[in-house]
C-alpha cells in the first residue's frame, strides 16, 4: 500500500513537470498549419542575434567560471585547512546572493561604478563585461562554493597538504597539482550550474544593457508566437546537456571511483 | 654534535602544555622510536621536527643547521602518515615522482629514481596503478617510496602501520627497517606498540605526559626501566613487597628467602618494605641450580600461546605472571596444581616513581 502511494505520488510529480514541457514542445512544432515541423527551430537558428547573444553569454559564462574557481577553490580550501571555525560564517556569506535580488546588486553596481565614479567600469563595453562577470560570479557563488566544499570533504585536505609540504611543495603547487585535480568533479558540476545560470540570466544583462542570451529570449518572447517555445526547448536541452555532462564526468573520472 | 637534535623543546596549545622540556640527540643513520600512550605528545614532537607545528620554546637542528623556524617545505624531510595520504589523482609512479618534480629534477633522472624506488619496495609492476587499486600495505609502501625518493635527510613515520592487519604490519615493519638500514637514513618512528618499537629500533624514547621518561636501547628499556611508568608500559611486570635486611649490600627478604638486589645501596632502611618488580620470564618454573631462591606457588590460570606458556600463579600471597617455553614432551601445569618457581635477586627491578 505504501509502495502504491509512493509510486502514485511519483507519477503525479512527473506529470506535473512533464505536461507543460510536452505541451510547450508540441506547440513549438506547430508553426506550419496542420502538420508538425521544425520551422520555428529553423527560424531561431537562422536568426543572427541568436548566435551573437548565445556566444556572448557562453564567453561570459566561461569567464565567470574561471573567476569563480579562482575565488572559491582557494577560499574553501583555506577555510577547511586553517579556519574551520569560520565555516558557518563563510557559508552564510555565500548564501547571501540567494537572498539579495539581482536587481539590488546591479543597481548597487551602477551606483558604484558609473561613469562619474572613481572606477567608471560602466563607461566602456569591456568594463561593463567585467562588471557583469563579477555579477554572475556572485549569483553563482552559492552553487560553486557548495559543490567545491562538498568535493573537499571527500579528501583528507590536511594530511594531503602536509604530505605535499614535506615533499617540498608550496601553496601554488599544492592547490594546482593536488587540491584542484581532486575536486575537479565538484568544480565541473559547479561550472555547469554556473553555465546554466549565466545562460538564463536576464536582470543583470538587461540593466547593464549587454547583448546576452537572457534578454534575447525575453525580446523574442515578447514579439513572436512559435519561436519562444522553440527557444525554451533549446535552453532546456542545453541545461539538461550540462547535467548529463556532469554525470558523465563523475562516472568517468578514474580516481573518483575510489571514493564512491 | 649529533645529526638531529631537539633541545628543551616545548609545545603548548593554549594553556595545555603538551610537550615539556623534551631533549633528544639522534645520530646519523639511527632508528629512534617514540613510544608512549595515546595523547602523550608523540605526534606533536614529530610534527615539530617536520615543521608542521612551531615549538613554543626550544630548538631543532638537523645536520648542524638550526631549522626551528624553517618552513616545512624547505626542511627536506620525508614523512609517512597513518592514513597513507597518497595523492588520489596521481598514479603510483607520479606519487613517487612528486617530490622530485617539485625539486625540478630532470625527467631522465626522475624516471630512473622512481624505478629504483619502486624496485626497492617491490612494486615495480604497479607504477601505472592508482592508489585505490592497491591494498593498504601496498599503499603504505608507495608512501614510503614517495617519502624516500627526494633523498630526505630525516625520515619521520607517524604510526604508519596501525591501519594494517597484523601479518602485513610485521612484514612491513621489517621491510621499513631493512630499507632504513640499507639507505642509512636517520629515522624517527612513532608508535604506541611496544613490541613494534622494540623489534626495529636502535633506541626507544618512552614518553609520558609530554616528557621523555627514558631513552635507551630496547634491551636497556626493557630490562632496566628507570621509572614505574616505563616498566609498566613496556612489557608485563610482577611487583613484590620485600623487607630490607641490609641496605648497604642490597639484601632483602621475600617469604623467608634471602635475596640480593642489584643497584645497592638501597634507598630504604633496614626493616622497611620496598616494592620491587620482576619480568614474567625471570620467574622460572621448577628447581634451578643457579637461582637464589625457590618458592612454592599455586597455578591459577594457564594461557597456552604457542612457543610460550604464560601462567598466573599465587607466589607468597602475590598474584604473578610467569612465562615458560613450550616443550613438546611436557604438558603445561594444570590450574590448581602446586608448582615451584625459582627466582634471583639480580633480576629484580627497582623503580622510582
Ligand atoms: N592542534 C591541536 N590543538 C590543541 N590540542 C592539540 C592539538 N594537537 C594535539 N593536541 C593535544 O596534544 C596532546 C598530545 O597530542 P599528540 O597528537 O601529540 O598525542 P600522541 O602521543 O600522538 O597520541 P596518539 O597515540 O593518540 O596519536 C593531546 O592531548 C591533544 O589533545
Ligand atoms: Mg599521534
Amino acid at each position: 500500500m505504501t509502495r502504491f502511494f509512493a509510486w502514485g505520488t511519483f507519477l503525479l510529480g512527473c506529470l506535473f513537470f512533464a505536461l507543460p514541457l510536452i505541451g510547450m514542445t508540441e506547440f513549438s512544432l506547430k508553426m506550419r498549419r496542420g502538420e508538425y515541423s521544425f520551422d520555428a527551430y529553423r527560424r531561431v537558428f537562422e536568426d543572427q542575434r541568436f548566435w551573437d547573444t548565445f556566444s556572448y553569454s557562453l564567453i561570459l559564462a566561461a569567464a565567470t567560471i574561471v573567476v569563480g574557481v579562482l575565488l572559491v577553490v582557494p577560499t574553501a580550501y583555506w577555510v577547511r585547512l586553517k579556519l574551520p571555525q569560520a565555516r558557518p560564517v563563510i557559508e552564510f556569506i555565500t548564501l547571501l546572493p540567494l537572498v539579495i535580488p539581482a536587481i539590488v546588486i546591479v543597481f548597487g553596481y551602477i551606483r558604484l561604478y558609473n561613469t562619474s565614479s572613481f572606477l567608471p567600469l560602466t563607461g566602456s563595453a569591456l568594463g561593463t563585461d567585467i562588471l557583469l562577470t563579477m555579477g554572475y560570479t556572485t549569483l553563482a557563488l552559492p552553487y560553486m562554493y557548495r559543490s567545491v566544499d562538498t568535493g573537499l570533504r571527500t579528501i583528507d585536505v590536511a594530511t594531503l597538504t602536509e604530505a605535499a609540504q614535506s615533499l617540498g611543495a608550496g601553496w601554488i603547487t599544492i592547490l594546482s597539482r593536488i587540491i584542484l585535480p581532486n575536486v575537479m568533479v565538484a568544480v565541473l558540476s559547479g561550472a555547469f550550474l554556473t553555465l546554466a545560470i549565466v545562460l538564463g540570466e536576464f536582470t543583470m544583462a538587461a540593466l547593464l544593457n549587454r547583448p546576452a542570451f537572457g534578454p534575447f529570449m525575453q525580446l523574442l518572447g515578447a514579439n513572436r508566437a512559435y519561436e519562444p517555445p522553440a527557444l525554451a526547448v533549446i535552453a532546456f536541452a542545453i541545461t539538461w546537456g550540462c547535467m548529463g555532462l556532469m554525470q558523465l564526468v563523475t562516472r568517468f573520472s578514474k580516481h573518483e571511483r575510489a571514493k564512491a | 654534535m649529533s645529526f638531529l637534535t631537539l633541545t628543551h623543546l616545548e609545545k603548548s596549545f593554549g594553556a595545555n602544555r603538551v610537550v615539556k622540556d623534551f631533549n633528544l640527540s639522534v645520530e646519523k643513520g639511527e632508528f629512534i622510536s617514540l613510544l608512549g600512550p595515546s595523547g602523550c605528545g608523540k605526534t606533536t614532537v614529530l610534527r615539530m621536527v617536520a615543521g608542521f607545528e612551531t615549538p613554543t620554546a626550544g630548538g631543532i637542528t638537523i645536520d648542524g643547521r638550526d631549522v626551528t623556524s624553517l618552513k616545512a617545505n624547505s626542511r627536506n624531510i620525508g614523512m609517512m602518515f597513518q592514513a597513507y595520504a597518497l595523492f588520489p589523482n596521481m598514479t603510483v609512479a607520479d606519487n613517487v615522482a612528486f617530490g622530485l618534480r617539485v625539486k625540478g629534477v630532470p625527467r631522465a633522472e626522475r624516471d630512473a629514481r622512481v624505478a629504483e624506488m619502486l624496485a626497492l619496495i617491490g612494486l615495480s609492476e604497479m607504477g601505472g596503478r592508482f592508489p585505490f587499486q592497491l591494498s593498504g600495505g601496498q599503499q603504505q609502501r608507495v608512501a614510503l617510496a614517495r617519502a624516500l625518493a627526494p633523498r630526505p635527510s630525516v625520515l619521520l613515520l607517524d604510526e604508519p602501520l596501525s591501519a594494517l592487519d597484523a601479518k602485513v604490519r610485521v612484514s612491513l615493519r621489517n621491510q621499513i627497517r631493512q630499507i632504513q638500514q640499507d639507505l642509512g637514513i636517520t629515522t624517527i618512528f612513532v608508535t604506541h606498540d611496544q613490541e613494534e618499537a622494540m623489534s626495529i629500533s636502535d633506541r626507544i624514547v618512552v614518553m609520558n605526559g609530554g616528557v621523555a621518561d627514558q631513552v635507551g636501547a630496547p634491551f636497556e628499556i626493557y630490562n632496566r626501566p628507570r621509572t614505574k611508568f616505563v616498566a609498566n608500559f613496556v612489557g608485563t611486570l610482577n611487583t613484590f613487597e620485600v623487607r630490607v635486611t641490609d641496605p648497604a649490600t642490597g639484601r632483602v627478604a621475600l617469604a623467608g628467602q634471602d635475596l640480593t638486589l642489584p643497584d645497592a645501596p638501597l634507598s630504604a632502611r633496614t626493616g622497611e618494605t620496598l616494592t620491587v618488580a620482576l619480568r614474567p620470564e625471570a620467574l622460572r618454573l621448577g628447581r634451578l641450580a643457579d637461582a637464589e631462591a625457590l618458592l612454592p606457588a599455586k597455578v591459577t590460570d594457564v594461557h597456552f600461546m604457542g612457543s610460550v606458556i604464560r601462567l598466573r600463579a599465587d607466589v607468597a600471597g602475590t598474584d604473578v605472571s610467569l612465562d615458560t617455553f613450550n616443550r613438546p614432551d611436557t604438558p603445561p601445569p594444570t590450574v590448581g596444581s602446586m608448582i615451584e618457581v625459582s627466582l634471583s635477586g639480580r633480576d629484580f627491578i627497582q623503580l622510582r616513581a
